[in-house]
Order: C-alpha cells, then structure tokens, then sequence
C-alpha cells in the first residue's frame, strides 16, 4: 500500500486508508474495552502497534464481533458512506448509557468517486494514531468509575441509502442525556479523517450507586 | 450525495462541529490528578491543571531569570498568588514567598529603595503577629526610608498598638528625611493628629478597641484604677478609665503620652495587655530566648532549610511512581522538567505540600525573622 517517495511521503489510496481506519476503529475498540474494564484485565493480551503496547482481546465472541465489525466497517469506508462509529459502554443490569466514544469520520469525495490516490507519511498517521491511543489510555483522569458489570455495543451512522447488512439492526441513537463531553486528537490518512469525542454521565451526588 | 447524508443533531454532533476544543491538560498533568470514582468535570479539572502549571512556570521563571532586575519575577509570583488566593490563608503560600523574597535581597544595595521591595516587606508584615519586629528590620537595615509609605505603616502600626507617642516620633522622622511623597506622609500625619487629638478630648473611642484583658502591670502600679491610668496611651483602657473613674480623665491629654513617663519603653510593653496579647507574648518570648542563646543559635539555622528541601525530593519521587514505562520518551521530558525544578527549588516556595506550607506559614507569623541571623534586627 505504501511506496516510498522522494518527499519521504507514503501514497495512501482508498483501499488502504480503509483498512487503516478499521484497523484503527478495532484497536481503539479493545483499548477501550480493556481501560474501562468491560471485560477482565486477564483476558487481554499485550501486542505492539502503533509504537506502543497495545491490548487485545482474548475473548472468542469479542474477537469475532469486532473482526466483523472491522471488515464491514472498511467496505463502508471504501464506499464513502461512513459517517460515524460509537462505541456505547452500557449498565449490564439496566441498560443505561454511561460511557460513549463517538468516531467522527469524514471522506474526501473525490477520491471515492475518481479513485485517485492521496499523499502522506505513514510515521505521522501512525503518531497522531498513537497520541490518541495515549489519550485513551489516560482517560481515566476524568472518566467516572464503571464500577458495575457493563455490556458494549457499536452503533454506525452511514449514508440512508445502505442497506442494513444481515447482522446489523436498526437502532436508536443510544444517548446520554446532558453528557459531559471531551474532545480527544484526531487523526487524518487525506482520505479519511476521523475526529474522537468521549461522552459520559454527569454523575450526581445525590443518585443511587 | 448530499441527500443520503443524515442529519444527526444531538450534544455529541454540536460539540463536533463546533471549534470548541477541549484544552489538553488534563493529559499533559495527568500524574496530578487523583481519579475520583464519579468523575471530573474536564474543563474545571483543566483550569485548575493549568493554574498550577503557571504557578510552576513562574517559580521556574525566578530560578532561570538572567536580567538585570532579579526582583521582578518575584514580583510576578508574589502577584499570581494573591490573585490566586484571594482570601489568603495558610495554604497560599503567600507568606512563604514573602519572606523568601525579602530574605533573598536583604543585604541587597539595589533594593534598599526599591518601592516594589519595601511594599513586599510591608505586606509581610502585615500578616504577621507582631509587625513591629519587621518595622524595627526596616530601620535597622536602611531599607525603605526614603518612602513615606514605611513611616506610615509603621506609624499606624504604633497608633494602633497604642504607642501613640513611637508613632508620632515616626511621622516626625519620616517627615525630617523628607520620605516621598511628601504630601502623602504629610497627609497621613495630619490625620494622626486629629485622631489623636480628638482622643485626648473625648473618652470615647472612635476605633473599637477590644482589650476586655485585665491589665497586668509588672509592679509599676498599685491601685487598678492607676494601672488603668498609666497604662494608658491605648484607647480602650480609656475608656475604662471612663467608665470607673471620671477624674482620671482630666490627666487624660497627658495620659495619652504616658507611656513615655513610666521610664523604658519595652519594659511597659511588656506590661500592656494588647490584641492578641497571649500569642504575641509568646512570640516575643520565643525571639528573646534567641537573644539569650546568641551564641549558640547558628548550627540551628542551618534546621529551617531542611524542610523545603525534604519536601522537593519527596515530589520528585512521586513523580517516578507514576511514569508508565512505554511512555518513558515523553515522561522523560516531563520528568527532567521536575527534576530540574526540584534542586534549585531549595531557593523557592515548594508546591507539593500543603502541610509542610501551613506549617512555616505559622512559624514565619509568630516570628517573621526566624531564617534572619539575629544581630541582622538587633542593635
């Protein structure tokens, strides 16, 4: 995908910028899965990416869901109709929304719809990959402890006229009322770019838990 | 295209959209910040990050300053911590880098007419138990007498101590060494008069005065009523003088200047119940033992460093705790950052401890001079 250039820049085409988002998008997934301990620390296994030692799942059915999600996640991408990924933390026993981290993705429509390629070293995605990653990790300062059992899931904002593939559903938005909201860095292949946002409860003294 | 495009309006979209960004400091400090279980609100969590990473800039600013005017990053500091701490308090700080500062120039040719140095000192003293220590400094030291604002103070320190007969003589010497500005002190000395004057003439006090503590006279007087007399020069006891014997009051023009009569001065202070008296006997016990124990009070002032110094190295090593190991690229940056602090912070203000703060805070109001050597106040 990437062939050296004089100018020490990287040729990005779609299909590879697609397949760096997704990979992103997974990676991203299980560091999240793994900081705010949806899923015990001990089903989690160190690997290096990004410069930096990343978690993955040991877990069959998480592996697979998030293996699916990647692959359809990338043909969106490919398509030019991905408009957001969010990943929703929710209270196993209740339901409620308490954590969302929302992907914001927008496509240079020229290169879906003409197929040209773009330029851009892979070192700088890979760093403002890896200041996210970073960002994540350390949100910890801020986020309220999850300290009950929580269950995720994915939501994909795509253009109206996909049709909802087979193990997708319709769903509604999953929000949190009145979140307290942070901006984390982005990151930009000139194909796609994709900005990061975390939403999470105000939580109130005076509420039960 | 646009067509399929969905419009999404909710908090998250808006905040997408919108430039707003969230500030980075919470990421940058995060080795500051304690994870509470209900989480933080991130812009607050990111102001108070950033008050303290100022805070941490301008001490460095002190330490790295290389112009010709070493007093004005200080100035700096002294200033964003007032602005910081409006109330003041114990855990400011503020009286730790008032006299670090005042102590660092003392000797210093420069600032002996320094405005901006001087008013340190008269901040200084006025956080403190008894100014009159810091005043008598001053003098001593040359530093400020040509500022009609050191007379002031002092004066009005003296009014309100009662010693209205030092305070006059203080306007007098301020005025004789023509303090600037002129007006100003000339001003200040007016007013003095009228305020006395007008105390002299009627018993009744225009400032309240609480001094309900029985007058306790180191066998200067015999009968109450007298001690209430002589020891007068304080407004309060005149008024008790009022209220117990009227006839009294006809000395009392001369009684105002009484504290002159009974012989040396510091002997009837000692003899005056004053405000707070219990807490500043005890500081003045405190600095007369240091003037009994001349000789063998320099090994001991060696003792106050220690503190300031303990407290850098204990913030250095919990920094170390909290450096993640894949990180160690950036948190050495950050790290040197603090290690570089830390060293030549035996010079500053530590931050870290809030007790080790509240603690010399305390000292330094008892006894302003303690880091002094004492033949610096002595005469």
């Amino acid at each position: 995908m990437a062939s050296k250039t004089a100018a020490a820049k990287d040729i990005i085409t779609l299909h590879g910028s697609a397949a760096i988002v997704s990979e992103f998008f997974c990676y991203a997934a299980n560091s999240i899965l793994y900081n705010r301990a949806v899923y015990p620390e001990e089903s989690f296994v160190k690997v290096k990416k990004y410069g930096l030692p990343m978690l993955l799942t040991q877990d069959e059915s998480v592996k697979s869901f998030l293996s699916n999600l990647s692959s359809q996640i990338s043909e969106w991408l490919e398509a030019g109709k991905l408009q957001r990924v969010v990943l929703v933390i929710m209270s196993k026993a209740t339901g409620e929304v308490l954590e969302r981290w929302n992907f914001r993705i927008e496509t240079d429509s020229q290169v879906v719809d003409k197929g040209v390629s773009r330029e851009k070293s892979d070192k700088e995605i890979m760093r403002e990959i890896q200041a996210i990653m970073r960002q994540v990790a350390s949100s910890i300062t801020y986020l309220p402890c999850l300290d009950e059992p929580c269950v995720f899931d994915v939501l994909a904002y795509t253009d109206t006229d996909v049709a909802v593939p087979f193990t997708w559903v319709e769903s509604d938005p999953k929000l949190i009322a009145n979140p307290q909201m942070v901006k984390l860095h982005g990151f930009d292949t000139k194909i796609h770019k994709v900005d990061t946002l975390v939403s999470y409860k105000n939580d109130e003294w005076d509420e039960e838990e | 295209m646009a067509e399929t495009k969905v419009e999404i309006s909710d908090p998250e979209t808006e905040f997408f959209a919108s430039k707003k960004e969230t500030g980075h400091e919470w990421e940058l400090f995060k080795e500051n910040v304690r994870p509470l279980k209900r989480g933080r609100n991130v812009r607050l969590l990111n102001h108070a990050l950033k008050s303290h990473s100022d805070h941490q800039k301008l001490i460095e600013d002190i330490d790295e300053y290389d112009g010709d005017d070493p007093l004005s990053p200080w100035i700096k500091c002294v200033q964003w911590v007032q602005e910081a701490f409006p109330p003041g308090g114990e855990c400011s700080g503020l009286l730790v880098i008032y006299e670090q500062c005042v102590r660092k120039f003392w000797h210093s040719e420069r600032y002996k007419d320094d405005l901006r140095y001087l008013k340190i000192w008269l901040e200084y003293a006025e956080h403190c138990a008894d100014a009159e220590v810091i005043y008598k400094f001053l003098e001593v030291n040359d530093i400020g007498k040509t500022h009609a604002l050191y007379y002031i103070d002092y004066a009005l320190h003296m009014e309100f101590k009662g010693k209205v007969k030092s305070a006059n003589e203080i306007f007098n010497l301020g005025i004789s060494r023509n303090a600037k500005p002129v007006e100003k002190l000339n001003d200040g000395y007016k007013k003095f008069m009228v305020r006395t004057m007008r105390r002299s003439k009627t018993v009744d006090d225009q400032e309240p005065k609480e001094n309900d503590l029985p007058s306790r006279s180191f066998g200067t007087i015999l009968s109450r009523g007298d001690n209430n007399n002589n020891n007068t020069g304080r407004q309060a006891l005149g008024q008790q003088a009022k209220k117990t014997k009227l006839n009294h009051s006809s000395k009392a023009p001369l009684a105002v200047y009484k504290d002159n009569t009974t012989g040396d001065q510091t002997e009837m202070d000692k003899s005056k119940p004053e405000f707070g008296s219990w807490l500043m006997l005890g500081g003045r016990a405190e600095r007369n033992k240091e003037n009994n124990a001349l000789p063998g009070k320099w090994a001991a002032f060696k003792v106050p460093q220690k503190p300031i110094v303990r407290t850098a190295a204990a913030s250095t090593s919990s920094f170390e705790v909290f450096i993640d190991e894949e990180e160690c690229t950036d948190e050495g940056v950050e790290k040197k950052k603090s290690e570089t602090i830390s060293p030549s912070s035996s010079n500053v203000l530590p931050l870290n401890d809030g007790r080790e703060i509240k603690k010399e805070t305390e000292l330094l109001r008892q006894n302003p001079l303690r880091h002094f050597p004492p033949n610096s106040y002595l005469r």
